[in-house]
């Protein structure tokens, strides 16, 4: 089967990527919630929440991190990824149950390691929400497999 | 009688706290792809990102009262090795440095995850807004 994953010398800088929209459900901060082990009042206390400066409770910061990390798979073609380097990361605005949120990211800058078989690219990566407000921005690094 | 919380004004700076260790599992691994969609890299890595989501739930099971996070500001993070399902982490926190806002403050908290073999996998630091004491209502 031919594999169809972008090599680091194939990625270009500049290239952009937009993925679909995904609806954050209360479901998906429940099942966050469990998994995590993150019960922090802001995102399970509804009545806490209505007295609070958000008025209701919001999805974790990470939960919409990790779903990012899904929809960039959506975004594009997969890389050949060979390992999540960092990231710097800002949580800007809430997101709350029904908000609508996609991922656009932009190939910033592309880096030789010194094991010579792999790269490092740097994504500038920017959450939006239905209203096209930016909920969460930030920098991401890929470690990335060079064409064998 | 509300239970005991640490407002910005409780936060010590270079205080540190260790986190219980838990296990991930394959169980973790599923749900997480479940949710996200985010496959491992490969069979029986676990993707950083849950790890990552795993210290910060770790981060409140701990012997202070839990701090009055009214937001999650940003976090600068790196990844050092790769956790493995079956593999036992647990989680470091420091704080490194508090300031004072007009409402509530800043907490900078440096977190370590560590695995079975006290060896380091990812650290960074999270930046919290952090509560301050409600002063008595005046009349």
């Amino acid at each position: 089967m031919a594999d169809s994953r972008r090599y680091f010398d194939e990625i270009e800088l500049g290239e952009e990527y937009e993925s679909p929209g995904r609806t954050v459900t209360e479901a998906d901060i429940v099942m966050f919630a469990g998994l995590s082990g993150d019960y922090n009042v802001l995102h399970t206390d509804a009545e806490f929440m209505k007295g609070s400066i958000f008025g209701e409770r919001i999805a974790h910061g990470l939960l919409c991190l990790a779903i990012q990390s899904g929809l960039f798979t959506r975004a594009t073609a997969p890389y050949a990824t060979l390992g999540f380097g960092g990231l710097r990361w800002k949580f800007k605005a809430p997101v709350k149950i029904g908000d609508t949120i996609r991922l656009k990211a932009k190939v910033v800058e592309k880096k030789d390691l010194d094991t010579h078989d792999r790269g490092l690219v740097t994504l500038d990566r920017t959450i939006l929400n239905q209203h096209d407000e930016v909920v969460q921005q930030g920098q991401t690094d890929l470690i990335v497999q060079k064409r064998p | 009688m509300t239970a005991a919380l640490t407002y910005f004004e409780d936060v010590v700076v270079d205080n540190v706290q260790l986190t219980p260790a838990i296990t991930v599992t394959e169980a973790h691994v599923a749900m997480y792809e479940g949710l996200t969609r985010e496959m491992p890299l490969k069979s029986g890595d676990v993707p950083d990102v849950l790890a990552l989501c795993m210290v910060i739930g770790l981060g409140w099971r701990v012997k202070d009262p839990p701090m009055v996070v009214q937001a999650f500001v940003g976090l600068d993070w790196k990844v050092m090795k790769e956790l493995r399902v079956g593999d036992t982490m647990h989680s470091r926190s420091r704080i490194v440095s508090k300031r004072a806002l007009r409402d509530g403050g800043l907490v900078v908290d440096e977190r370590t995850l560590l695995d079975q073999h006290g060896e380091v996998v990812q650290q960074g630091k999270f930046t919290f807004l952090v509560a301050k004491r409600q002063k008595e209502a005046s009349a």
